[in-house]
């Protein structure tokens, strides 16, 4: 599986490799390429965030499965990777949000939340004793001068994009997402663009119970139910029959 | 005019947009030692309607401003009129707002009364001040008094505040159980009003906050028998953001 060079220096997170590589940050990666996959789109006036999260059972309460998060009734977060890693994570951009209330009288932007979820993960990789966080996120919101959507990897590095993905698939859904993606699309045209692009990623077809859509815009975010999770599959013109 | 909030603006959540009317963040930040105040609440038929004046005393022997707004909203449908210290208050107002908003992005529902009232005693203990709290939830209307002690303790109405004997002798002859929302405005109303004429560290106008299943309204009205409700006054009121 790996070579006896490799082997001394993929045991502790801090050491670097020779070549100058974190072993344990790239295999974070790669714990978040099993994990099923989560879509941000920036259109004009709203982020949108749709995700698929494949119950293990028929007996599993698919709703139960958290793939969109709010975290301030404003921005939100969408997810890949390890779950138990990423509610870490949500919870503490949920936190830092009320404390910048306190602390400043106002609710903070998009960009803020994200490098400092960000530099949480970060922290995670230059600690003793700890491991990555192996899970990716998308930070994305509606502030005052428009739309922002950011991912953060396990490496907590942030990155400002108009449309991408984390979890499996996300190399085909992210050339979709980059063949298809136009400036100025509305929020409709946005979670078309955003399911159609998921779709590309899935091995069988979406269903309204296993999608997860929100649609953060200036009123703030929203978490769509079931029906209107099948509406918008109906909408992208990706047959929803669940 | 703007009134005073005490710098107690509020971000709003989506479902409380159309009603956001919070001042600005430019309050004057007196110490006030003695409760100068008076606020009362009272349950109605659908839902919960509060009164405050908007005087701010320092010591109850001078006007530090004539134009506070102590009714803040901490919750969709939740408010908290402050007397006592306004430091400490205000501090309670913003981590009870940021205590509910929190428990809303966890849970996927708003806190009910129980719980507000719960976290808000936890919050006051310690400190000089003796609010009181109003709200709507799945169970109707609800009033707590809370005080420095920690205590909370539910009623159907309650007063606050250095004018609070005067008040409670309107509320004892006007209160009515069950009233429609109208009939209780005008008893809050009616009862700070009173307390404003002989209490001299309240004064200077009234301020209600009707609390429905809707959200929470809050106005200034200037006249008992008619209340003024002061659209546009407040132009960082929606976004809740710094100008």
């Amino acid at each position: 599986m790996q070579s006896s060079d490799q082997q001394a220096y993929d045991r502790g997170v801090t050491v670097f490799s020779p070549d100058g590589r974190l072993y344990q940050v790239e295999y974070a990666r790669e714990a978040v390429k099993r994990g099923s996959p989560a879509v941000g789109v920036a259109a004009a006036d709203a982020v949108v965030f749709a995700a698929h999260g494949r119950p293990r059972s028929p007996l599993m309460e698919p709703d139960s499965i958290e793939k969109v998060h709010d975290l301030d009734g404003r921005l939100g977060v969408a997810s890949a990777g390890h779950v138990a890693d990423a509610r870490r994570l949500v919870d503490y951009g949920r936190q830092f949000a009320q404390r910048e209330r306190l602390r400043y009288g106002e609710a903070p932007a998009v960009e803020p939340v994200a490098k400092a979820v960000a530099d949480q993960i970060q922290e995670s990789t230059q600690s003793g004793g700890t491991r990555p966080f192996g899970a990716a996120l998308l930070v994305g919101g509606v502030v005052d001068d428009g739309p922002h959507l950011y991912e953060i990897d396990p490496s907590g590095t942030p990155a400002e994009w108009r449309a991408t993905a984390v979890g499996d698939g996300s190399e085909a859904i992210r050339s979709h997402l980059e063949a298809e993606y136009a400036t100025g699309l509305d929020a409709d045209a946005g979670l078309s663009l955003a399911l159609s692009a998921l779709e590309e990623g899935a091995d069988e077809e979406l269903t309204a119970l296993e999608v997860d859509v929100a649609v953060l815009d200036e009123s703030g975010f929203e978490a769509f139910d079931r029906d209107r999770r099948a509406t918008a599959l109906d909408d992208a013109d990706l047959s929803a029959a669940s | 005019m703007t009134p005073e909030d005490f710098g107690l603006r509020e971000e709003p959540r989506r479902h409380e947009l159309s009603h956001d009317h919070f001042g600005q963040s430019d309050a004057v930040d007196a110490p006030m030692f003695d409760t100068g105040t008076t606020i009362v609440a009272v349950t109605a038929e659908d839902g919960v309607v509060m009164a405050a004046d908007q005087r701010m005393s320092l010591g109850g022997r001078f006007t530090a401003n004539k134009n506070a707004r102590k009714i803040s909203r901490v919750h969709p449908r939740a408010a908290f009129a402050i007397s006592g210290s306004v430091g400490p208050a205000q501090d309670v107002v913003r981590s009870l707002r940021a205590e509910a908003s929190l428990y809303e992005s966890r849970r996927d529902e708003p806190m009910s009364m129980a719980a507000v009232s719960q976290t808000a005693g936890h919050l006051v203990r310690g400190l000089p001040v003796a609010p009181i709290l109003g709200g709507v939830d799945d169970e109707g209307g609800h009033v707590y008094e809370l005080d420095g002690g920690g205590s909370v303790m539910a009623d159907a109405y309650a007063a606050g505040g250095s004018g609070m004997q005067v008040a409670y002798g309107v509320l004892e002859r006007r209160f009515e159980p069950g009233a429609a929302l109208a009939d209780a405005t005008d008893a809050a109303v009616a009862a700070v009003d009173a307390a404003c004429e002989r209490d001299t560290a309240s004064g200077n106008g009234v301020t209600v906050a009707t609390i429905t299943d809707a959200g929470v309204e809050i106005e200034a009205v200037d006249d008992a028998s008619e209340a003024t409700a002061t659209e546009g006054r407040d132009a960082a009121g929606d976004s809740g953001e710094v100008a």
